[in-house]
């Protein structure tokens, strides 16, 4: 053999290994789906609120639209319009004694307390916003940038989907209906000649009884079509259906996997002195000696340590001339709500000299009440899951592995931990970026289990957690 | 000198994960190129990494060995229920070998070798999906092995090296705070352990070898962990931190019959048993913060046994040509598969070239292209999973003397 041969044999692998190692073990397809079209019904959770408002990017990392770019890789046309806001400070609406009050998203700030503590929490990314500005954002007409794929608004109910004009009363859909006095949220749906739809509503129709601590209705179960829950619910269903033959529906969280009513300890007041102990003692022998008197069991009591917060019940069985007695310690496994202010429970002895204002807190009562009414929607849904023969994720039971044992996707662990749980973001009950992207493959692995399709997974590690400073 | 030797480390240092877990055996270019055979070879001062046993069985007073490789390996992923593709952009490394033995007797050989033969080394994108599990990671190892070999009689030699290792690991991964933090953690360590061989040729066609290499813990003690944070958490997490960890190289038992079928042409089988179960966790301890920061990180390796076959050929007095091929099956568990070392199914195959243009010297070229086997991965404790391949190409060169 020639020297010369022996390179050629050396030259010859040089050849073969200039091949790269590649991989595509997985296709996208529709299955039996077709996802040309997608449209998402719900209300803020499918909006893409978070923080406490509506803002740019919020929206943008929604579940919804999360899913869509997904789909798009399995036949979806790439087309997912959203009613973005103008705004990435967002708007929120609170409730206030003066009337509505436009207020700007939560960010993770440093504020001082009553005490002169510095510390780091939520707090608004703009505390005093012009509010004609927030006005305009909220206000301002993007109907003419439609028809919306994301028809999610924030706040309404089931019967919502139902009312002509709700835009009249709800500017979330005021600012992208064509004619706010008279169009009906539900009918958005067929302006985008839907194919796919997801349909995720219910929960303000508990939560705004959860969130105001019981003060607010409750969704009845029963009555007819704009007043019971199951006839709203199957009504509104049934158009979505009308246009769109496929979907996928998810039900209703309990509250007891959502920080915004895990997060506030019943026994918050902390006492050291036991000077202050010996006094609220004495304060409230009059309200021991009452209840007994009465033959009722409350007795308030104080130790050095953690105390659980006095409350007002309006549901305390006392004789009318003792109304002014209803409050009580709230019990271990009572709720009190994220919204509490804080500098009164530390600095304007709420809790102790002052019972804690029913809003902020969720009686056994009221929480029994939630409890039968998720139990009672989820039912419903899973009921018209089934007889329409439509994917569903089982939201609830999701949530419920999230608060007892945590989920883990990429490396990120989710938790229902307020702030350090990754999942939800400063409100308590609307979820992070990343939490958006963990949901999105849930519905994604429903809607491949339903329709044997194969929509590619998001990459969870691709969504930012919560802004640090 | 001693500055010299620093600069040759420093830029040798590093080595491509190529080989099972963090092994790397291109400790000779004559035994690379057959199919990185050498317990039952004479192979001259090589030896020394390879079987000390077979030391003694070198032919001149003197000999000298230097080389190395180059590793260009690539590694594919493709997530788990998804089209998402990612790759590794894994700059080139250069596993090195330095020998030296002088015959002192026919009965002693005395040597000292200086190699390369563990070390990993990955590139992912900073911003990859599994960038919380890891985003770059070098491991590496130089043992530096005095060694002496007895010549029992002329079928029979056996050997033993002190070996003292020094060890770096170097690796960064994201952490889930905003604005793309991450951690990087950077610690050496030294340690020590022996090799030791014994070399029979009962018959001058038949050569049969059987070496054993301790197991090294290589232990970081107060490494650097510099977190690069958002300021809001640098009041709890310590920017920087001092870290220790413990990473073992495993223990390797080898056998080897070479048979020269002809004159020219010699066969060689080997196996080697890589006892890689003393992987089980990776853990890491910080000096601050430990208990939020502490990591015990499953790896729950498993011993794994690999087959090698060689063939050598002289064509004439100055030319040599060798092939070899082997499987390298993966000492990793499919649940606890990190990305930081991408171990799979390994075939390779290699080629070698020895070019003698004068008495004593020889230029050793070798050539090695893996096939990592494509497969399935998870790494369970973070749910990250895929699909994983690679493949690596090592071209390497060797210069060896001996008068």
């Amino acid at each position: 053999m020639k020297t010369r041969n022996l390179f050629y044999i050396i030259l010859l692998p040089l050849i073969i290994a200039s091949c790269k190692p590649e991989i595509n073990d997985f296709t996208p397809s529709n299955g039996s789906a077709d996802f040309t079209s997608f449209v998402a019904v719900g209300n803020s959770l499918t909006a893409g609120y978070a923080s406490g408002a509506l803002y740019t990017s919020g929206q943008e990392a929604g579940f919804a639209n999360i899913m869509a770019k997904q789909m798009a890789f399995a036949g979806g046309n790439g087309v997912f319009k959203i009613p973005l806001m103008p705004t990435e400070d967002g708007v929120g609406i609170s409730e206030t004694e003066n009337g509505l009050y436009l207020t700007t998203k939560l960010v993770l700030g440093y504020s001082t307390d009553c005490l002169e503590q510095r510390s780091l929490g939520p707090i608004p990314a703009n505390p005093n916003p012009d509010q004609q500005t927030m006005w305009d954002y909220l206000k301002t007409s993007v109907a003419d940038q439609g028809p919306f794929n994301n028809i999610a608004v924030p706040g309404i109910k089931v019967a919502h989907l139902l009312a002509p004009g709700l835009g009249s009363f709800n500017p979330f859909y005021g600012r992208f209906a064509t004619n706010p006095a008279t169009d009906v949220l539900i009918n958005e749906a067929a302006k985008v000649n839907p194919t796919f739809f997801s349909f995720w509503v219910g929960n303000n129709d508990v939560l705004d009884y959860a969130t105001s601590g019981g003060l607010k209705p409750i969704t009845p179960v029963a009555g007819a079509v704009s007043v019971g829950f199951q006839a709203s619910y199957v009504a509104a269903l049934q158009i979505v259906l009308n246009d769109a033959s496929q979907g996928v529906v998810a039900n209703i969280p309990d509250v007891t996997s959502v920080p915004f009513f895990m997060t506030v300890p019943y026994n918050a007041i902390v006492l050291t002195n036991p000077d202050d102990v010996a006094a609220l003692n004495q304060a409230y022998t009059p309200y021991n000696q009452l209840m007994e008197a009465n033959g009722l069991p409350y007795r308030i009591n104080w130790e050095l340590g953690q105390n659980p917060m006095v409350i007002f019940d309006k549901d305390m069985p006392l004789p009318d001339q003792y109304a002014q007695y209803k409050f009580r310690q709230i019990k271990e496994d009572e709720l009190v709500l994220l919204t509490i202010p804080q500098d009164s429970l530390k600095c304007g002895g709420w809790g102790t000299a002052k019972p804690v204002p029913d809003m902020f807190v969720l009686t056994e009562t009221e929480i029994q009440n939630v409890k039968t009414a998720t139990d009672a929607y989820n039912t419903i849904i899973k009921d018209n899951v089934d007889a329409n023969g439509l994917a569903f994720l089982d939201v609830n039971g999701l949530m419920k592995q999230v608060a007892t044992q945590g989920i883990i996707a990429d490396g990120i662990d989710f938790t229902s931990t307020f702030v350090t749980g990754n999942l939800f973001s400063l409100d308590g009950i609307h979820l992070t970026p990343q939490g958006n992207a963990m949901v999105a493959d849930y519905f994604i692995r429903a809607i491949n289990a339903k329709y044997n399709s194969k929509i590619p997974e998001v990459n969870v590690s691709d969504y930012p957690p919560l802004v640090l400073p | 000198m001693k500055k010299i030797i620093f600069f040759v480390m420093a830029v040798f240092i590093s080595t491509t994960m190529f080989a099972g877990g963090y092994q790397v055996r291109l400790q000779g270019n004559k035994q690379t190129g057959f199919g990185l055979i050498g317990t039952p070879t004479i192979y001259g001062s090589s030896s020394i990494f390879y079987n000390p046993g077979s030391l003694s069985f070198m032919k001149k007073k003197w000999d000298f060995d230097v080389g190395a490789s180059v590793i260009l390996s690539d590694i594919a992923f493709q997530k788990s229920e998804s089209n998402y593709q990612a790759e590794t952009d894994n700059k080139a490394s250069t596993p090195f070998y330095v020998y030296g033995a002088y015959k002192i007797s026919d009965l002693i050989t005395i040597g000292l070798g200086v190699y390369t033969p563990y070390g990993s080394s990955a590139t992912w994108n900073n911003d990859w999906a599994g960038k919380f599990l890891i985003q770059k990671i070098s491991l590496s190892a130089i043992y530096i092995q005095p060694t002496i070999s007895f010549n029992i009689n002329d079928k029979l030699g056996i050997g033993a090296g002190f070996v003292y290792t020094i060890g770096s690991v170097k690796m960064r991964k994201a952490l889930n705070y905003s604005g793309d933090s991450y951690v990087e953690l950077d610690g050496k360590a030294n340690s020590i352990g022996f090799n030791a061989g014994i070399f029979w040729q009962p018959v001058d066609i038949l050569k049969i070898g059987l070496n054993y290499r301790s197991a090294i813990k290589m232990s970081v003690k107060d490494g650097d962990a510099t977190f690069h944070i958002p300021s809001a958490l640098q009041g709890t997490i310590p920017v920087n931190n001092k870290f220790d960890a413990e990473l073992p190289l495993p223990a390797n038992l080898d056998f080897g019959v070479a048979v020269n079928v002809t004159d020219k042409l010699m066969l060689a089988f080997e196996l080697d048993w890589v006892m890689w179960n003393v992987y089980d966790t990776l853990n890491f301890s910080f000096k601050e913060q430990g208990a939020l920061l502490n990591s015990a990180n499953p790896r729950l390796y498993k011993d794994s046994f690999i087959p090698r076959l060689g063939i050598q050929y002289d064509i004439n007095k100055t030319i040599i040509v060798r092939g070899g091929v082997y499987y390298d099956p993966t000492p990793t568990n499919a649940d606890y598969f990190s990305p930081e070392t991408v171990s799979l199914n390994n075939i390779a195959y290699t080629l070698g070239l020895s070019i003698m243009p004068v008495e004593g010297l020889s230029i050793d070229i070798s050539w090695l292209q893996l096939f990592g086997q494509k497969a399935e991965k998870n790494y369970s404790p973070d749910n990250f999973g895929g699909t994983y391949q690679s493949t690596a190409i090592v071209p390497g060169l060797g210069i060896s003397y001996s008068f």
